[in-house]
């Protein structure tokens, strides 16, 4: 990608402060993103995937996370450690947008998805009650909600879980985000919605000049979807690279655990190759590379040494002592 | 919905009959009421004619029906006492007790709504903790006796406020105090705890991640839904209230319906009484249809389901 930077992230960490210890869930995150770019986030459930988007907001989960580290900076603009009342005035919803994973949870029940929709663009200004009523039945209409001026003033209840997605999507949009995170967006979707939310977020991003972190576990959604992916293992980023070029040749263990372990059409029969072992414990990470201990290609240095990212052949970044 | 309220109705007139079949039955095991009208030298001959003219000479069926017949319009004997209507004397008070019921509520509620929120948004700060200490003492500490300590202090000693009678805005401030005091820790936790559980909700953290001000997702978009469990216990109150006041009505000298209903138990005026328990179980009845009602009003869900 070319194009300017739009997200410059810089060893980004947030940390969770839990009664039964320190979580790192962010461990020095580096990445950027260019406008209209979309970058995939991958990675297991507890990778950090997720808090690494919510620290991009500035919310992590209080009262235990914290960004204790690292910088976030949008068209140049620094984040971290902006009070409170700018970010939610100028970044939240106005230069970044989260559509969250689930759904059926994501809206408020006691309201109705015209006023939902209406609430970030009365909350920053764009418009006053009724016109920013007018405004969200546009935002309803973009997302493909038929009928979108009568089921403005229908209930969440009264929508299907894919036609939900679509409200979320729309109250993200709303202000007209530079960048937009998806979190997992179509996870709790049927496979046939899913692919219909997917087309609507690429067109979504296409008309509004968004660029777009996509957070998923799905290698499959991401490949579709992605210029550019982010594999995550225990809170960093372990390879950065190019999406054809991540599935045609995963340079990081993980990475290439990760792609085998994906069943293939037209391969039937085939053993699919699990990754040894489980996921560390958060609170205990192993030393040295977090990997490690699941590793085929371990070595001593592994063990006692985490490896920088480093650029390989193809544009790529691996964080890997294989290819330091 | 409408099959809702219908059955909801239909549950109301089953619990006003219940109420009606328990007066009845312990109208008639509380003893010969004839003994308690006529004179102590009434010969065998008066009570016969005074049971045949009362009716209580014909089965206990019949004369279930003819209570239930006289209930129904609202007849349930003149009051021994006044030689009136019961059912009349009690609704002729009835908005004395409304007023200091509904002064009493808004009183709990303008206390426990800011309380209840503010203890979940800064939970264990000074807010919350001052809370439930204030819990406990609401909790712990019966109204009439706030109601004494009221009189005491700012009546007797300080003279601010009225201590007796009904009359103008002042007259009702400490009855309302003491009779709203034990709602509010109930209310003040319900909001609490049903506050927190919203404002880790995925829609108040997908209403944050669009930059909606803090104080519109909490004052707005979670307090509606925080209200959903607090109408019921609001029904609960209010109706305890309106049919419970009777102590607080003495305490202050109110002129309602609980006090002349505990005025005529002292005297066994026992149509009042009875009109009275019956009265207590339709406002019951009536409240909670009410927040029944409201539920729809708050939560879409609800009314649509």
């Amino acid at each position: 990608m070319s194009a300017a930077k739009l997200l410059e992230v810089r060893d980004l960490k947030t940390h969770l402060f839990l009664k039964r210890g320190v979580l790192k869930a962010v461990d020095g995150v580096s990445f950027d993103l260019a406008a209209r770019e979309t970058l995939g986030l991958i990675g297991e459930s507890g990778s950090g995937k997720t808090m690494t988007g919510l620290s991009l907001l500035g919310l992590p989960p209080k009262p235990a996370g914290r960004i204790v580290e690292g910088s976030v900076k949008l068209d140049g603009r620094e984040l971290v450690g902006l009070p409170e009342d700018v970010l939610v005035d100028e970044v939240r919803g106005r230069q970044i947008a989260m559509i969250s994973q689930d759904p059926m949870t994501s809206l408020n029940p006691v309201f109705t998805v015209g006023a939902q929709v209406a609430a970030p663009i009365r909350a920053h200004g764009l418009a006053e009650a009724s016109a920013a009523m007018g405004m969200a039945v546009d935002e309803l209409d973009r997302v493909r909600v038929p009928s979108a001026r009568e089921r403005s003033r229908d209930y969440p209840h009264q929508f299907s879980g894919g036609m939900r997605q679509r409200v979320v999507a729309a109250m993200a949009i709303a202000c007209r985000p530079r960048l937009l995170i998806a979190d997992e967006p179509t996870s709790a979707l049927d496979v046939t919605i899913q692919v219909q939310f997917m087309d609507l977020i690429e067109r979504l991003q296409a008309e509004t000049d968004a660029a777009l972190l996509f957070i998923t576990h799905d290698l499959g959604v991401a490949a579709s979807l992605c210029h550019r992916i982010a594999v995550m293992y225990a809170g960093r980023i372990v390879e950065l690279a190019d999406a054809t070029e991540l599935y045609a040749a995963p340079k990081h263990p993980y990475s290439q655990g990760l792609l085998a372990s994906v069943p293939k059409l037209g391969r039937r029969g085939e053993r699919l190759t699990a990754i040894p072992g489980n996921p560390p414990n958060p609170l205990d990470l192993p030393s040295g590379c977090a990997f490690h201990p699941r590793c085929p290609h371990a070595t001593e240095q592994c063990r006692r040494e985490a490896p920088p990212a480093v650029q390989v052949d193809g544009g790529g970044e691996v964080a890997c002592w294989l290819h330091a | 919905m409408s099959g809702y309220i219908a059955r909801r109705l239909l549950q109301g007139v089953v619990a006003i009959v219940g109420a009606l079949l328990i007066v009845f039955v312990a109208q008639r095991l509380s003893g010969d009421p004839v003994a308690l009208m006529l004179p102590m030298d009434a010969t065998e001959e008066d009570f016969a004619a005074m049971r045949q003219a009362l009716g209580l000479d014909r089965p206990l069926p019949v004369q279930f029906v003819v209570f239930i017949a006289n209930a129904v319009q609202g007849d349930f004997g003149d009051s021994y006492q006044w030689q009136a209507p019961a059912m009349a004397l009690l609704l002729e008070r009835l908005p004395a007790t409304l007023e200091l019921a509904l002064a009493g509520l808004v009183f709990a509620l303008l206390l426990a709504v800011p309380l209840g929120v503010i203890s979940a948004v800064h939970r264990g700060g000074l807010v919350d903790r001052v809370a439930k200490i204030f819990a406990m003492l609401g909790q712990a500490v019966p109204g009439f006796w706030i109601g004494l300590l009221l009189i005491l202090f700012i009546a007797v000693e300080l003279q601010w406020l009225p201590a007796f009678g009904r009359g103008g805005f002042a007259n009702l401030v400490l009855p309302a105090i003491a009779l709203g005091w034990y709602p509010v820790a109930a209310m003040t936790r319900t909001l609490r705890s049903s506050m927190l559980d919203i404002l880790d909700s995925d829609y108040v953290r997908m209403e944050r991640a669009i930059g909606l001000p803090e104080r519109w997702i909490v004052w707005r978009f979670a307090l509606r839904n925080a209200f959903v469990p607090l109408v019921t216990m609001i029904g609960v109150y209010f109706a305890n209230m309106l049919g419970g006041a009777f102590v607080i009505e003495v305490v202050f000298a109110w002129p309602g319906v609980g006090r002349a209903v505990v005025d005529a138990v002292f005297a066994r005026d026992f149509p009042v009484v009875q009109a009275g328990v019956v009265l207590a179980a339709v406002v019951f009845v009536v409240v909670n249809l009410i927040v029944d009602l409201s539920y729809g009003f708050i939560d879409p869900r609800i009314r649509h389901g």
